[in-house]
């Protein structure tokens, strides 16, 4: 199973608003993964195979993991977080 | 939804000067509630000096907290509108609606969290919440 973390300051508060996008758009596309909620001190150290965060917390995970770190300007613009989700599983394909 | 947001977590067209304003604004109505301590408004603002305006996550809509720490209480959520919106410096800029969440821990708010966040996240709800005129506007737009 792949597995997504989506990541803010304290991995309470907007990951969750990201993790609800994301697995709506997983649900309508037909698609599986595991999305958990991740906060950028630790998420580092949290296994997964991609990580979703904004684009200020990015900075700051770029560099420290070895997964793409994709990154989201609105979270509740559908149509840049289904493209990039989808790109990420196409991705896996390849 | 009802259950978790009612009329005293719902301030409609607050005047803030600026962004910390704004955040104090909305950290005081956890304050009157007993949900949480004046210190944590401060590490609100603190965290937004330190990682950036990453809390304004969509246009309009900032999600104002901190970690879980002792200065929390119970685990709540407050909303503000803002009269005149206020800038982050964020690429979602300009704000005029701010939820302020304070969080025992990283679980327990979960529930509740998410069920405002679907409300929040329809289309068009932010902008109706900025225009919303007085408190049970806002309390029929989240619970429709």
């Amino acid at each position: 199973m792949v597995k997504i973390q989506t990541v803010c300051g304290f991995g309470c508060g907007s990951s969750l608003f990201l993790k609800m996008k994301i697995e709506d758009i997983l649900k309508e596309n037909k698609l599986e993964a595991e999305v958990f909620c991740g906060d950028v001190g630790t998420c580092a150290s949290a296994p997964c195979d991609v990580i979703f965060t904004s684009e200020e917390l990015a900075d700051r995970i770029m560099g420290r993991v070895n997964v793409p770190v994709v990154v989201i300007k609105s979270f509740v613009n559908k149509k840049d977080v289904t493209e990039k989700t989808l790109a990420f599983f196409e991705s896996l394909n390849k | 939804m009802g259950n978790f947001l009612n009329k005293n977590h719902i301030r409609v067209k607050e005047t803030a000067s600026d962004w910390e304003d704004a955040i104090r604004k909305a950290g005081a109505v956890l304050v009157s509630e007993n949900s949480i301590e004046t210190a944590y408004v401060e590490k609100m603002i603190q965290s937004v000096k330190e990682l950036g305006p990453y809390i304004v996550i969509m246009p309009g809509f900032a999600l104002a907290h901190a970690a879980p720490c002792e200065e929390v209480h119970r685990s709540d959520v407050a909303l503000i509108t803002l009269k005149e919106p206020v800038k982050f410096g964020s690429p979602n800029d300009p704000v005029s609606v701010v939820l302020c969440l304070g969080c025992t821990d990283t679980s327990s708010h979960l529930d509740m969290l998410s069920s405002i966040a679907e409300s929040l996240m329809e289309d068009g709800c932010i902008e109706r919440l900025s225009k919303a005129s007085d408190v049970d506007e806002v309390l029929r737009i989240l619970g429709g």
